[in-house]
């Protein structure tokens, strides 16, 4: 033995421990509360009815809007009119993370090259689910804002423009906290108009208001919200669990992604630029 | 909300547009294809293993063929075809539904960028084990250091690498300590403290190192990052679920555990009116 404990034979000596299993009880059947599916009659595996949440789902289809459908999916029930307006706003406002986005690139590089259409989603959403600027960053965000919800957040945003200054990067992009900072050196206007529409609705809450003032007390500093942080203050207002955002997140994006790439999809492969060999440099260093 | 944009720079952005600056290689038609600085088709095409080629893209050096064939034992060692194993069991879904092979296997690879098991706990078993090399040094014994990283789970033996879920013991670590040996392999610094702290696992709790604790602290003597060892590794159950998926393609549609309504328990809100 050294006077670490080490034991230099220990290799040789060492005994595998036997494998045997730990007999852990799993399950017998998968459960929910989300579906019910009720058996029909004649056959075990047809169902007869489907119910979400206890909602017949046939009436679901016949009273209810989808985004009042999307909510009793999510939180178990139905949404009251001022927060079906707040979700569907967001909704709409995040429909398309627009032709420059990466995860659209993806999707438009996928259908230009004829990848089968049913993998133009999933790749694209895969990318989507980046954390810089993606739905991994969403989660992050509707905790940062959670955490900080009963501080000043005009002094929480002065503090840190003070206290973290030194991890200000020397080039690139800086987001002080998560879903929120500057965007191709400056504030990203966009996220910004999107959640002063969104905070003047009934249903927004301390979150956006609070993300509102964090916001505006960094734009001198040429910062402000970014498009993840607006969901996320949405997301958590809504009531949310912040592990739910990031698959919201990519479902709300999903659309725009899609269309983007089906709209590729029939254009020959020279419809999008390929970097000429000119412009294409291999650089070890 | 502010609108003033005080010329914000950005030349960052500029000087990378329409431009590709490659440090990996690339392909000039009618020249060649180029990756780290070999030529490709005359320097390693039928002149390395593909595991070699893997680990250049990675981690930018080709490494020595014998780590690349501990590499590529390891690839085998986990990743089998059983499809009740998480990744598996979505490639079989994917067969029994018809996806294509490649969307399948890839959904699988997918899923082990997990929390509980899979590839992302590697980095995990890295770290530790690397940290713990440190603290050792710094003067800690093997048991403080056993201590102390039980204590950050409420005194349990969860120490990454150690302990593994579903059984005790894993037949993987004596399966690839042979192949180290075959290859000449001798035991550093990390594994040696590694198997003092499966020893000492041992003796209190029954639970001893599984292969992410010998795969880290293996790959940890060979001065390996955590995050080198997530992206050499990316793909390692890709052959597992490949074949759970071949297994459910080449079966009628719809048969791997196909569920009655009734199969499925329902807790939630009973019926009720709009």
């Amino acid at each position: 033995m050294t006077d670490k404990g080490i034991n230099e034979d220990a290799v040789e000596v060492r005994k595998h421990q036997k494998v045997t299993s730990r007999n852990d009880v799993f399950a017998d059947k998968i459960t929910t509360r989300i579906w019910e599916e009720v058996p029909s009659q004649s056959n075990p595996y047809i169902a007869s009815d489907n119910r979400c949440h206890g909602y017949d789902l046939i009436e679901l289809m016949q009273q209810k809007t989808y985004v009042d459908m999307f909510y009793l999916l999510f939180r178990g029930n139905l949404p009251s009119l001022d927060e079906r307006e707040l979700l569907e706003q967001l909704m709409i406002g995040l429909i398309n993370p627009g032709p420059r986005h990466p995860a659209t690139r993806a999707a438009m590089n996928a259908g230009v090259g004829k990848s089968d259409p049913q993998n133009i989603l999933p790749i694209s959403l895969t990318i989507m689910g980046g954390e810089y600027l993606g739905a991994g960053a969403v989660e992050g965000a509707m905790r940062f804002m959670r955490k900080h919800r009963k501080e000043n957040p005009v002094k929480t945003a002065d503090v840190m423009l003070t206290e973290l200054v030194e991890q200000r990067p020397k080039e690139g992009d800086w987001h002080i906290a998560p879903g929120f900072g500057s965007h191709f050196g400056g504030v990203d206007l966009m996220p910004s108009k999107l959640a002063a529409v969104l905070a003047k609705l009934p249903a927004s809450g301390l979150m956006l208001d609070w993300g509102m003032a964090f916001s505006s007390a960094l734009n001198k500093e040429e910062m402000g919200w970014l498009t993840v942080g607006v969901a996320a203050a949405v997301f958590a207002d809504l009531g949310f669990h912040p592990r739910y955002g990031a698959g919201l997140f990519q479902l709300l994006c999903a659309p725009g992604l899609l269309a983007h790439g089906m709209e590729q999809a029939n254009k020959p492969i020279t419809a999008m630029p390929f970097v000429s060999d000119k412009s294409y440099v291999i650089d070890y260093e | 909300m502010s609108s003033i944009m005080n010329n914000p720079d950005t030349s960052l952005w500029d000087k990378q547009r329409n431009k590709i600056i490659s440090k990996k290689g690339g392909w000039f038609v009618g020249d060649g294809v180029y990756c780290h600085g070999y030529d490709m088709m005359n320097e390693l095409v039928g002149k390395v293993s593909y595991m070699q080629v893997v680990m250049l893209n990675v981690t930018g050096q080709l490494p020595e063929r014998r780590v690349a064939d501990w590499f590529e034992a390891v690839h085998i060692c986990l990743s089998w075809p059983d499809s009740r194993i998480w990744c598996n069991h979505i490639g079989a879904l994917g067969g029994t539904m018809r996806a294509s092979v490649v969307a399948s296997t890839v959904a699988g690879v997918l899923a082990t960028d997990s929390r509980s098991y899979g590839i992302k706990p590697l980095k995990e078993g890295v770290a530790f084990i690397q940290a713990a090399v440190i603290a050792l040094k710094d003067g800690l014994s093997v048991e403080e250091i056993v201590v102390n990283e039980c204590e950050k789970h409420g005194g349990k033996p969860y120490i990454m690498g150690y302990a593994r879920p579903i059984a005790k013991g894993d037949e993987r670590v004596p399966a690839m300590e042979l192949v180290a040996k075959n290859l000449g392999f001798s035991v550093g610094e990390h594994l040696k403290l590694a198997y003092e702290i499966d020893r000492t696992l041992l003796a209190q709790f029954n639970e001893g190192m599984n292969i992410n604790g010998y795969m880290s602290a293996f790959l940890s003597d060979l001065n390996f990052t955590s995050e080198e060892v997530y992206r050499i590794c990316a793909t390692l159950v890709a052959s597992g679920v490949s074949a759970c998926y071949v297994d459910m393609r080449d079966r009628l549609a719809e048969t791997f555990l196909p569920l009655k309504c009734d199969d499925i328990d329902f807790q939630g809100k009973p019926h009720r009116k709009l």
